[in-house]
């Protein structure tokens, strides 16, 4: 494409220089703080932090809620990109206008609809008294469930469209094909759909996962102080205790829970090949 | 020759707006109401001053953090904060006495303003009252221990150990117990076993105020500065009188040691502590004064905390207790409350 591979150095340069100073070292300069202590390089941050129980129960929330969502993400989004793949393209195109239009919305208003909806005089509560499955208004709000809901409607986009993309790879013919050869629609999925999309998958779940973790508004909103997950322990530490340690060890925790999940998620792939 | 005093008069024109733009004081200020101060105390003081003042905003930690990171060359000339926080400034040798001489409209001040840290190292500017705000239509609060009675189970939110208000909880829900001790361990305990009672523990009072507009909380303990967001509501709320009184704290004024802009500093404290302003900005309900001499309406003064009577009665925490122990309190709280 290049005359020469300067040339495409040169134009990747701008993008690289901008990574380098204004992400890369400042990041760097951050977490180091996580492995710094008066009388040198540490781990002991790390050791006190998982020392308590509070940070301990903290950890497994974040790490059970971003399992959680990003499954639930996949099996909802499986099936909604095999359906969308299956429609006309003028449909298509409609319906992703659709799944993609809550990205286009603020993480803020989209989370605070779910107070409207998840509250003690909300659409759910209302429904729930009108059918007579509980006399009083049901706790909701301030939950994990909450937060699970929460999560899950803000980043299930990222996996249908991932999953819809790879979809769209797979030949027309072989799914019927399969069909034919007697495979059940089981067989089908684990057969054929899951080893071709399992790219998607990887991204999608990579995705939905790191976002789960790193969100805070929803966290925030959702869960307040009684669902503290690792992001808004973080602001706390930093914004109330100014304690950037702590905070460094808790930044460097979820970019280490985000390489793994794409690790492993990339290895899971690989090993279905 | 007139020439030259028409070429000499222009040149002092020309220079004096130089003159005032060199004249500078930074103050580091809470981010709430900033276009009523502007209205109330800024543009008023720049007015008379000939200089220009640099607003510096944001949350406690932050502007502390600013004041200590810059402590060798002090950019923040003056500060308003929490007596707590001050005193934990003041503890870091981070803070000029005050000489209370160079500020004239000190003696009009409520005795507890005058000297709340001690050393003349702070001088208080507002007061807050702290109590339960509830729903008369579904509940009555009678003692601060109402806030964990089974007939609020579910529908009570307290304010976080973090924040300003969890403190004064923590103090008034220990004497209504008997509890003498600063510690608060047993108030904590009993906060942490009624844990699932508790719809959530707030941070702001904003926050607060959405929740109990949504119908999620009837009771909680806010700042009386939070009263108009309820008052206006439509649902029947109520500003609590326990039998254990109201709590109360104090915002405070300080200088930063060696900014070399004390003279500013001074006046600008002056005046904002003057009856004229502290009128003013009680009347534009930003904050209750500290000033004794403000007479303001019966319909103010109801969003307000004010006069001697209410402003004598308060349980105040003094700041060192709050300081010497909340590392304490909020260890155990995240043990016990937050798990």
């Amino acid at each position: 494409m290049f005359s020469s591979t300067r040339e495409g150095l040169a134009l990747a340069l701008p993008a690289a220089i901008f990574a380098l100073l204004l992400f890369i070292v400042p990041v760097g300069i951050l977490l180091s703080e996580a492995f710094q202590s008066d009388t040198g390089w540490t781990l002991q941050g790390y050791v006190d932090f998982f020392a308590k129980p509070l940070n301990q129960t903290v950890f497994l929330r974040t790490l059970k809620l971003g399992v959680l969502v990003a499954g639930t993400a996949a099996v909802i989004g499986y099936a909604a990109a095999f359906s969308i793949s299956n429609l006309s393209p003028v449909a298509r195109g409609r319906v992703f206008g659709l799944i993609i239009l809550p990205l286009m919305i603020s993480p803020v208003a989209r989370t605070y609809a779910w107070i409207v909806i998840l509250g003690r005089t909300g659409i759910v509560n209302d429904a729930i008294i009108g059918l007579g499955l509980s006399e009083t208004p049901i706790r909701l709000l301030f939950t994990e469930t909450a937060v699970f809901l929460g999560l899950l409607q803000l980043f299930m986009p990222l996996m249908i469209i991932s999953l819809l993309s790879a979809m769209e790879n797979i030949p027309r013919d072989v799914i019927p094909a399969a069909r034919v050869l007697g495979a059940s629609w089981f067989q089908v999925f684990f057969k054929v759909i899951l080893p071709l999309t399992k790219e998607g998958l990887v991204v999608g779940g990579t995705l939905v996962f790191t976002g789960a973790l790193t969100a805070y508004i929803t966290p925030a909103i959702l869960g307040g102080s009684k669902v503290l997950m690792l992001e808004t322990l973080l602001y706390q530490r930093v914004n109330v205790a100014n304690d950037f340690v702590s905070a460094s060890v808790i930044a460097m925790i979820l970019i280490v829970m985000s390489f793994a999940a794409n690790l492993l998620l990339k290895r899971i792939a690989t090993a279905r090949k | 020759m007139t020439k030259t005093l028409t070429f000499s008069a222009l040149c002092c024109l020309l220079a004096a707006p130089a003159l005032a733009q060199d004249k500078t004081l930074t103050i580091s200020t809470y981010s709430f109401a900033q276009d009523a101060y502007k209205e109330a105390l800024y543009d008023p003081f720049e007015a008379i001053c000939d200089c220009e003042l640099v607003i510096e905003t944001g949350n406690s930690v932050e502007r502390m953090s600013k004041i200590e990171a810059n402590a060798n060359d002090p950019v923040i000339d003056m500060a308003v904060i929490s007596s707590h926080d001050a005193l934990a400034l003041a503890r870091k040798d981070l803070l000029a006495p005050l000489d209370v001489a160079s500020i004239p409209n000190h003696a009009k001040l409520y005795e507890a303003a005058k000297d709340p840290l001690g050393g003349h190292m702070a001088v208080g500017y507002t007061f807050y009252a702290s109590s339960i705000v509830y729903r008369t239509d579904l509940v009555e609060i009678d003692s601060w221990a109402d806030l964990l009675d089974e007939k609020l189970a579910g529908n009570v939110s307290l304010p976080n150990i973090i924040g300003t208000q969890g403190p004064l909880t923590l103090m008034m829900l220990g004497k209504a117990a008997g509890e003498e001790s600063a510690d608060y361990k047993a108030v904590i305990s009993d906060i942490g076993a009624h844990a699932d009672d508790i719809v959530t523990f707030y941070s702001r009072s904003s926050e607060l105020a959405q929740l109990m507009n949504q119908e999620e909380v009837i009771a909680a303990p806010v700042g009386r500065f939070a009263w108009s967001r309820f008052k206006s509501s439509p649902l029947p709320f109520a500003w609590a009188e326990p039998a254990e009184g109201q709590a109360g704290g104090m915002n405070v004024m300080i200088m930063t040691k060696g900014n070399g802009n004390e003279e500013l500093a001074y006046q600008f404290m002056d005046f904002w502590l003057s009856t004229e302003v502290q009128t003013r900005i009680a009347e534009a309900l930003i904050d209750s004064p500290a000033n004794a001499e403000v007479v303001v309406s019966e319909e103010v003064a109801d969003n307000l905390t004010y006069g001697a009577e209410l402003i004598n009665s308060l349980n105040i925490l003094p700041p060192a207790e709050i300081i010497d122990n909340r590392e304490a309190w909020v260890e155990q709280w995240n043990n016990e409350v937050i798990r």
